[in-house]
Parts: C-alpha cells; sequence; structure tokens
C-alpha cells in the first residue's frame, strides 16, 4: 500500500517520540501486569499454609456464617464466605477493607473443625500480589492525587502516547507490512533483527495493545468521563437512584446461605459462586456481593463476575453475569472490562494474557534498542541524550525486574525475620530499583546488564532453592509449596532465571565483540579481558 | 495534477488541539449517540439499561478521543486542525439542540 511521504516522514517521528517517552513505563506496567495474571497463586504461594484453614463441606457454609456472627458480632458489617477450597472458608477484616494497596490490614480467617466448632485465628493481609498489581497500574511512581494513586494520572497519559505509537507505528509499515511481516532477518545488521523483531511483535500483538490502550485510559479518567458525560445527559440522571431501603433487619430472618447459592445460580445458569461478600448484615442497607465463575464467558471482574442482591429479599440490585434478560450494554461493557483483565478461557486464557504482556514488555524494550542504535554515532563519542535514555533503559527496566525478583526471593525468609512483611517488599523493591538505576548510570548500561542479570538469575533461582532447603532443613519454619499451583510460581521463577542467565552470557558476548560507543561497549580493556578470560575457559 | 502541499509538523499545535478540542469533539459525538443512538435518553429506559448503557457511553468517549488525537497529525496545519475540530464540535452539539428540541 502506498502512503504519501509527508504522512510517512510525522508518523515516523510521532512513533519515536510517543515510544521513547512511554515505553520504560509501559514495560514496568507489562511485566507486572503479566504476573498479576496469577494473583490468586502467588498469594498462595507468598503465605504459610497454615495461613490457610481447611475447607468445609457445602453444606456447612450456614453453620458456620451463624457461628460467626454469634462469636464476632462485628462481623456482620463485612464478612466473606468463600466456596474456593483454596482460601479459607470464612473471613473479615479486623482493620482495613481490603481496598488498594494497604500495609497494615489484620483479617480474621475462620472455619469449622471436625466436631463443627468454630476456629478462627488472626492473620495479617499479605499484599505480595497487591503490590504488583501496584507497579502495574502506577509502574511504581508514589505520590497520591485526590486519594487516587498519581502513577494511574501518569499512566493514563502513557496511554493517550501509546495508543498514537500504535496507530503511526501501523501507519508506517503499511507500504511494506506483508513483506516485513514474513521476514525476521538474522544476517545482515543487527539492527535490522532488532528492527524486524518489533514490528513483528507490534503487529502480531496489535489488537491486544489496543485493547490495552483504551482500556487503560478509561481506567485512569473514568472519572473526568463520568463528568463530561453528566453535562451530555443535562437534568437526566447518570444512574438510576433506588431509594434506600428503610426496613429493620434481623439476623433471625436472614435466609439460609444455600437459598442464596441457589438464587444466584438460578439467575445466572452456567456459573458457580466463588464467594458471597455480606455487608451491613444487622442494618437496612444490607446487602450481599456475590462472586460467579463461569470460564466460558467474559467477566467483567479479573476473577469473576458480580451479582449484587438483598440478603434477605433476594432482589438482585444489578448483575453483570451472563443471564437470559441481559442486556447488551451490560454484555458490552463486561466484554470491555474482560477484554483487559483476560477473565475468559480459564486457565488458558490466563496463560496467554501472561505471554503477551511478557512480550509487550519486549515490545517496548526492542523499541528503546531501536531508538539507540539509530542514533548512535560511530565512534565513542556520543551524544548526552543517546547516555543518559542508554542507561535509563537497562536501569529502569532491570531496576524492575530486579525488584520483584528480590521481593520473591526474600518473601518467606521476611516472614521468619519481620512481622511487618508488606513494608519490607516496598522497601527491597524500591531498595532494589534504585539501585540497579544508579548502577547503570554509574557504571555504564554494559557492566550494569552483565552483572545484574547475573544477580536477577540467582534471586530467580532462590525462590525453589528455599523451597529446597526448607524441605531438607526441617524446623526453619520455611515452608514447600502445598498445592500444584505454587509449584508452578517455583518452576516459572526457576525459568525466568535461566532467561536472564542466558541474556547475561549473550550481552558478555555483545560487549566482548566491543563496538566503540554501543551501549554495551566496554572501556577498560582490562575489564574485557578479564570477562573474556573467564569466559574462554 | 495538481501538487499537494505537504502536511506542516506543527507539533505543539495540533497535540493541543487533538487533546483539547479532539476531547470536545469526542463528547461532542458521543452525545448524539447518548440521545438518539439506540436506547437513547428520550426513550424509556429500564433501571439496568439506564446502569449499563450510561457505562458503555463513558466507555466508548476513550477511543473515540484516542482515534481522533491520532487523526489530528493528518491536518495540514495546526489552525486547521483547530479549526476543523472546533467546528465539527459545534456542528456536533448544534445537532443535539435542534435534535432534542423537536424530539
Amino acid at each position: 500500500m502506498k502512503v504519501r511521504a509527508d504522512i510517512l516522514r510525522t508518523y515516523q517521528t510521532l512513533h519515536t517520540w510517543t515510544g521513547i517517552t512511554t515505553s520504560l513505563l509501559l514495560f514496568i506496567g507489562f511485566f507486572a501486569g503479566a504476573l498479576v495474571m496469577f494473583a490468586p497463586e502467588i498469594d498462595r504461594w507468598a503465605t504459610s499454609p497454615e495461613k490457610h484453614m481447611p475447607a468445609i463441606e457445602a453444606g456447612q457454609y450456614d453453620e458456620l456464617l451463624q457461628k460467626v456472627l454469634q462469636a464476632y458480632p462485628k462481623a456482620a458489617d463485612n464478612v466473606t464466605l468463600h466456596f474456593d477450597k483454596s482460601l479459607s472458608p470464612v473471613s473479615w477484616y479486623e482493620h482495613g477493607n481490603g481496598r488498594g494497596l494497604a500495609l497494615d490490614e489484620v483479617k480474621w480467617h475462620g472455619t469449622l473443625n471436625s466436631d463443627g466448632e468454630l476456629v478462627t485465628q488472626l492473620v495479617p493481609v499479605n499484599t505480595l500480589s497487591a503490590m504488583l498489581d501496584m507497579l502495574h497500574r502506577t509502574a511504581g511512581i508514589i505520590g497520591e492525587i485526590d486519594h487516587h494513586q498519581a502513577g494511574i494520572f501518569v499512566l493514563g497519559i502513557a496511554a493517550f502516547a501509546y495508543f498514537i505509537a500504535l496507530v503511526s507505528g501501523v501507519i508506517f509499515l503499511l507500504p511494506t507490512l506483508v513483506k516485513r511481516f514474513q521476514s525476521l532477518r538474522r544476517d545482515g545488521e543487527r539492527k535490522r533483527f532488532w528492527l524486524d523483531g518489533h514490528n513483528l511483535l507490534g503487529i502480531a500483538s496489535l489488537p491486544f495493545h489496543i485493547v490495552i490502550a483504551i482500556t487503560v485510559t478509561v481506567f485512569a479518567y473514568h472519572d473526568l468521563f463520568y463528568g463530561g458525560l453528566s453535562q451530555l445527559y443535562g437534568d437526566k440522571p447518570l444512574f438510576p437512584r433506588n431509594e434506600p431501603s428503610k426496613i429493620e433487619r434481623n439476623l433471625a430472618d436472614l435466609p439460609k446461605v444455600s437459598e442464596l447459592v441457589a438464587k444466584v445460580e438460578a439467575h445466572a445458569p452456567g456459573y458457580a459462586v466463588s464467594y458471597i461478600r455480606y455487608g451491613n448484615l444487622t442494618k437496612p442497607i444490607a446487602s450481599a456481593s456475590v462472586g460467579v465463575v463461569n470460564e466460558q464467558q467474559l467477566m467483567r471482574g479479573a476473577l469473576n463476575d458480580y451479582v449484587f442482591i438483598n440478603p434477605y429479599t433476594f432482589e438482585i440490585a444489578s448483575s453483570s453475569a451472563a443471564h437470559p434478560d441481559q442486556n447488551i450494554w451490560a454484555k458490552l461493557v463486561s466484554t470491555f472490562f474482560s477484554l483487559h483483565f483476560g477473565s475468559y478461557g480459564g486457565d488458558l486464557g490466563r496463560w496467554a494474557y501472561f505471554l503477551m504482556g511478557l512480550a509487550g514488555a519486549g515490545l517496548f524494550y526492542s523499541g528503546n534498542i531501536l531508538w539507540l542504535e539509530k542514533r548512535r554515532n560511530k565512534g565513542v563519542k556520543q551524544t548526552r541524550s543517546y547516555k543518559v535514555m542508554g542507561a535509563l533503559t537497562v536501569g529502569v527496566s532491570l531496576g524492575a525486574l530486579m525488584g520483584i525478583a528480590t521481593v520473591f526471593a526474600s518473601n518467606k525468609w521476611l516472614t521468619l525475620m519481620t512481622e511487618s512483611i508488606n513494608q519490607a517488599y516496598l522497601f527491597l523493591y524500591y531498595m532494589s530499583f534504585f539501585s540497579v538505576v544508579v548502577s547503570a548510570f554509574v557504571y555504564g548500561p554494559a557492566r550494569t546488564a552483565i552483572y545484574g542479570l547475573k544477580l536477577l538469575a540467582l534471586l530467580c533461582v532462590m525462590v525453589p532453592v528455599t523451597s529446597f532447603i526448607a524441605a531438607v532443613i526441617p524446623g526453619t519454619d520455611l515452608w514447600t509449596p502445598n498445592s500444584l499451583e505454587a509449584v508452578l510460581v517455583e518452576v516459572v521463577s526457576s525459568l525466568f532465571g535461566l532467561f536472564f542467565w542466558l541474556l547475561s552470557k549473550h550481552i558478555v558476548n555483545r560487549a566482548l565483540q566491543n563496538e566503540p560507543g554501543s551501549i554495551w561497549y566496554l572501556k577498560e580493556s582490562t575489564m574485557t579481558s578479564e570477562i573474556s578470560a573467564r569466559h574462554s575457559v | 495534477m495538481k501538487s499537494v502541499a505537504p502536511i506542516q509538523p506543527h507539533w505543539l499545535s495540533k497535540s493541543l488541539a487533538g487533546v483539547v478540542a479532539g476531547g470536545l469533539l469526542s463528547f461532542a459525538f458521543v452525545g448524539l449517540i447518548v440521545w438518539f443512538g439506540p436506547d437513547g435518553l428520550n426513550g424509556t429506559l429500564t433501571n439496568s439499561e439506564l446502569l449499563w448503557k450510561t457505562q458503555f457511553n463513558m466507555w466508548i468517549i476513550a477511543p473515540v478521543w484516542l482515534v481522533i488525537l491520532s487523526l489530528t497529525f493528518l491536518f495540514k496545519t495546526g489552525k486547521q486542525a483547530w479549526g476543523y475540530l472546533l467546528l465539527a464540535s459545534a456542528v456536533c452539539f448544534a445537532m443535539q439542540v435542534v435534535f432534542r428540541s423537536m424530539l
């Protein structure tokens, strides 16, 4: 397809600028986002199996709820029944409410023992996956604006630029689209390999990226959009107003859990209830929010659809679950959310999103490499922007990976050392992140990458090694994975370790070619000879 | 064949036009869908329809805005970008006023 030269030039410049200004933020967002696809598994891996209380029979939930409400009247304000066997059957907050990343939340977990007696324990809420989610949504940018994390707004702006980058990338690829898509040239210039790789990744995952750019814009700026929309609506209300109920509620009238489950499952055929969160059971505003799962559907939440129902009258206030009377708008809105969360197609869908998230991070990194290669002068002397961007590219991307790996590697050990493990996560993440960034500026990208990637590989391998230590040395209070999911967390961590180790070796080879001016160039000949001596053995 | 004047960069004024005037146009355009599209505000909506239609309306502002913004750079000059986008917004808003008074 022919595109006019001035249009091509315009969009090439746009692609460069929108790309280079957002790529590192998006790298962190995508890598953390890929991991968050397995948030429940990661949390399960991160906490000692003792913290999870044994599951109970489906028929016992009524008895459990009654006993909890009797022994802990405060629970009536907010108590959750979990039907997912990997979670304690009942839990409620002693401190906090489970929204956002709060470091000091404490929850009661409860179950029934074999004699039918209520057993409970207080468990500090582990925020490992909540911290990854924070990195995913803010790229780790600290600060708040009007009770919202500032990083969310920054990533919202990045999403605008990212969308422009997608459109411009497609426009200036159009003339040679088909030809480029079929070739990944390994011979010839190195730059060409990166260019072909970047194009291939970009075009192959374009629909995914368009979805992410649009949804991130909405997640960041929905308040602004609703504000503008209310102007368009004039005196019409944005949302239906329901008169608050004034009927007093009494726990004695609360229908059985099994009846509520039956009612919800009849409302949304094909779904299974995964949790029921009761709120304000003793007040007129009593509510129940029910999580329902159907892997055949595009679900509104990251893990489930939602049914909001009155726990006394079973009147459904709203439902995102696919049901016979569902209107098209509900279906479409749930689809938008689902396409971002990857909450369709079950585990296969989650693995696909995991891989696409990693591929996205690779796309942004390769874009930066292309930017650098294009701006590289012949010889050792380089521009300031080239040097700064070279250090930032290696420092920020490796720094984020190092931060996350440090948290995973130290997780089980931290439980032995400190009560405030969530604060330790944040401290370790930011300390690792900034150490690598500073190192990239002080010691240069090449040395930082070579040694940093080795350290990163070791941290990744620490994860299974810790479990090995737990298995062979009894009485350490460390623990081994007790489920297939937790084992997979450690397997994936080992694979990352292997990958980073190979990457480090690759960069060593690259540095040994010692191309003056490249970001992988090592100035001191002692360094190169030292490395080459070690690697020729 | 006439020779075509090439596109001027005008990065700042075009970017601002895309964000500000483009933002206005996306609201103006979505306003037409809100009132006169399927399940528009003039009809009678059930509570459930209103609940989800409003969310849908909010959602489509983003893609409309993003598409307008990314195509704004096709205008010859920054001035043209501002001019056409504001004009289009005015037309959309005017259509809303006229149609709403007729219906």
